[in-house]
């Protein structure tokens, strides 16, 4: 479904990204892990179109982004509509209320019906357990809350993949805990066949929910596998500096 | 709303008025500039607004307007830029025919219109208190005595050549500097024929000293090419002079003197005939503030309308401009980043002398109306300041906000339209509402193009009314402060309401 090929990214003089080619697949989730610096996150934003890169090759779907060249316009609204992205500052827009806010994507992205596109946004927003909080501005949410309603913002436009960008590193664990029931309750939902992609610290919250997992260091990829045999005793994660 | 239909609609409402007063060739509309004050054109204390002018120079020309069978129209300008009106086509609402306002016969004036014959001979005269030293203008050549004199005047001119420029003190308005010598401060001053008799008269403790100076002529400028009208002006001219009429009109303001029999000899070959009986000088009074306030409304009105209509412009135009800074391409960048600095640094005097007097000279097409060139020269000018105020109302969304929107799959302009913009406006909330308090006193620059607004009002009623020079400044300090403080509260309500959003109610 995503298929990333020896990406190449630089910030400066610095090689981010060292070449590193990963694979998500369709109604699995994967967790990007490593240390601090890695790349995970630039990795990410890469896929979302929101970084250039300088070589290597992205797909998504039929959509095909290549280093060194500027992606189409078309192209880039259309990858973007295809995968949603979830931030670790949630970035929920404060001048509109939660259901706004998840409206967002749909009404001005989508140009769907103002009323269609509310039904969807109430829906999300019950499925976060935020129903009672439609009307709440941002600033008037805790932390964990904000999350929650970024991530049915992200849902609302109906991607193909989700990306989430360490989504609870901001959060004290208690809020940290709320926001990854709802992960949970998306990796756990059969019906939900989207790819999802976590970046995180919380190596426990990681190993409940991923499929697959890929330690990302220095720019490079050095493990990709199965969850039960990178969590194993003694096994890469474990074993990651 | 599109930003560019509020500028079209001023364009062609501008452009109504002036249509509409193209083919009115009954009028004979002079510009002059009250503010000048007597004996030329002036209202007596305590008139009121609907109350005509008197002079001596209104009722020249309401007499050769007679003859020229017209109406006489004063328009009003400023002194210094009169002869710029005839620059401009005659149907606007400052469109003149001629001007006539103790302009002297001058050879950089008469390159570029043509000019009457003259209609007066006037002198520079020395002007100083009854109980101050010296008979003659030399005694006032001494260290430590100064004089004052009108700036850029014939009157200028000489003092300085007389007395060495760093003994003349030059202002603007001639009552204060009448009020300088009254009060011991200047010595004396330097001021053409007519005014010394009008000051002398009116403060008996003034007196002019020795005998007047380089004689020269006062003339009426007009169009080059209106040879019709100049050749029944100078008709008129000399009728007057031999009829005896100009003689009963500057005998009433106490102008006619040996200089004008000579001047009248010269028109008509003949030495005019004494008259027996003056005419006195039909003085108005009474009245005081409460006549007064009226006037100083109306021009509040006009404070007001300038400010609310050129505001909304420049804060559309200044969004604008602020949006194509921040993320516009460099070719739309660069150009931008130029207007706003000419326009912020360069007076909005200057842009308004441009947009009123100069464009016309372009093309008769941009000979807007004082009002509408006010609004457009002040939302020009503002647009200015407004569009770094959204820069940096901008730059201070955080980047986050822009990433999600376009993470959403919303285009850029989208994005900043429904995302970017809306956050960035509450941001500028302050320093938008603090500027539309700042426009309301700049729009006293107006002035210049010649709008009667709230200060060219208090000016010209305390020119007249120089008994109530106080209550007249307090009133209308009054008036400026009852407009712009609802401004504050508005802000003010508007920081607090937007606060709310922004923070969720925690403030």
């Amino acid at each position: 479904m995503i298929r990333v090929t020896n990406l190449v990214k630089y910030h400066g003089p610095h090689r981010v990204l060292d070449g590193p080619s990963i694979e998500f697949c369709k109604g699995q989730v994967a967790a990007l892990v490593g240390p601090s610096g890695g790349g995970k996150s630039t990795l990410l934003r890469c896929i979302n179109g929101l970084e250039p890169f300088q070589e290597g090759e992205i797909t998504v779907g039929d959509l095909k982004l290549a280093g060194g060249r500027a992606p189409a316009k078309a192209d880039l609204l259309k990858l973007r509509r295809t995968v949603g992205m979830v931030f670790q500052q949630f970035n929920l827009f404060p001048h509109m209320t939660a259901l706004r806010n998840v409206m967002a994507g749909p009404v001005y992205a989508l140009g769907r019906p103002a009323a269609e596109a509310e039904a969807t946004a109430r829906r999300l927003l019950d499925r976060v357990g935020l129903g009672a909080k439609v009307d709440a501005r941002p600033g008037q949410l805790s932390g964990g809350q904000q999350q929650r309603v970024a991530i049915a913002r992200a849902l609302a436009v109906n991607p193909a993949a989700i990306l989430f960008d360490e989504p609870t590193s901001a959060l004290d664990p208690k809020m940290a805990a709320e926001v990854m029931r709802v992960v949970d309750d998306l990796a756990d939902d059969e019906q939900f066949q989207a790819a999802m992609v976590i970046v995180s610290h919380d190596l426990a919250a990681v190993r409940r929910i991923a499929d697959t997992v890929h330690i990302l260091a220095a720019g490079r990829v050095t493990y990709s596998g199965p969850a039960d045999e990178a969590f194993a005793a003694g096994g890469p994660v474990e074993t990651m500096e | 709303m599109n930003p560019r239909w509020p500028l079209a609609a001023v364009l062609l409402l501008a452009a109504a008025p002036a249509a509409a007063r193209a083919d009115d060739e009954k009028e004979l509309r002079w510009g002059t500039d009250p503010t000048g004050g007597a004996p030329f054109i002036y209202k007596p204390p305590g008139s009121g607004e609907d109350d005509p002018y008197i002079g001596f120079e209104v009722e020249l020309a309401e007499y050769l307007a007679g003859k020229l069978g017209r109406k006489s129209v004063p328009v009003d300008g400023l002194w210094k830029s009169l002869p710029d009106l005839l620059d401009k086509p005659r149907g606007g609402e400052k469109g003149i025919d001629i001007v006539l306002n103790g302009y002297e016969a001058r050879d950089t004036l008469k390159a570029k219109y043509a000019a009457s014959a003259p209609y007066y001979t006037f002198r520079v005269e020395l002007i100083a208190r009854k109980d101050e030293d010296g008979k003659d203008w030399a005694d006032f050549r001494r260290p430590g005595r100064r004089v004052g004199v009108l700036g850029e005047s014939t009157a200028a001119d000489y003092a300085k050549r007389f007395f060495g420029e760093p003994a003349v003190d030059e202002s603007d308005d001639v009552a204060n500097v009448i009020g300088l010598v009254r009060d011991r401060r200047l010595a004396g001053t330097v001021q053409d024929g007519p005014a010394a008799v009008h000051f002398c008269k009116e403060n008996p403790d003034l007196r002019t000293v020795g005998a007047g100076r380089q004689p020269g002529h006062y003339v009426i400028y007009l169009r080059k090419g209106d040879d019709e009208l100049r050749a029944g002006l100078d008709a008129a001219i000399r009728d007057g002079f031999r009829d005896g009429t100009l003689q009963r009109i500057y005998r009433k303001y106490g102008l006619w003197n040996a200089d004008q029999e000579n001047l009248a000899y010269q028109h008509t070959g003949e030495w005019p005939e004494p008259l027996d009986a003056d005419e006195v000088a039909a003085a108005g009074g009474g009245g005081g503030l409460g006549k007064l306030l009226p006037q100083l409304l109306r021009a509040a009105g006009t404070t007001v309308l300038l400010a609310v209509a050129s505001f909304p412009l420049a804060v559309l135009l200044g969004l604008a401009i602020g949006v194509g800074r921040v993320y516009g391409p460099g070719w739309v960048r660069v150009p931008l980043g130029v207007y706003v600095e000419v326009v912020r640094g360069t007076p909005l005097l200057l842009q308004l002398y441009v947009i009123f007097y100069m464009l016309p000279k372009i093309d008769p097409v941009f000979a807007l109306d004082p009002l509408y060139a006010g609004i457009l020269g002040l939302a020009l000018n503002y647009a200015a300041y407004e569009a770094e105020n959204y820069r940096a109302g901008l730059l201070a969304v955080p980047r986050g906000q822009m990433e999600a929107a376009l993470a959403l799959g919303m285009n850029p302009l989208t994005a900043i339209r429904k995302v970017v913009v809306p956050q960035a406006v509450r941001i500028v909330i302050p320093p938008v509402t603090n500027d539309f308090i700042a426009l309301f006193k700049d729009t006293s620059v107006c002035s210049v193009i010649l709008i009667t607004e709230l200060t060219r009002k208090y000016n010209e009623l305390y020119n007249f009314n120089r008994d109530l020079v106080v209550e007249l400044a307090f009133v209308t300090a009054g008036l400026y402060l009852l407009m712009s403080y609802p401004l504050s509260l508005l802000a003010r309500y508007l920081e607090r309401r937007t606060g709310t959003h922004a923070t969720g109610g925690h403030r």
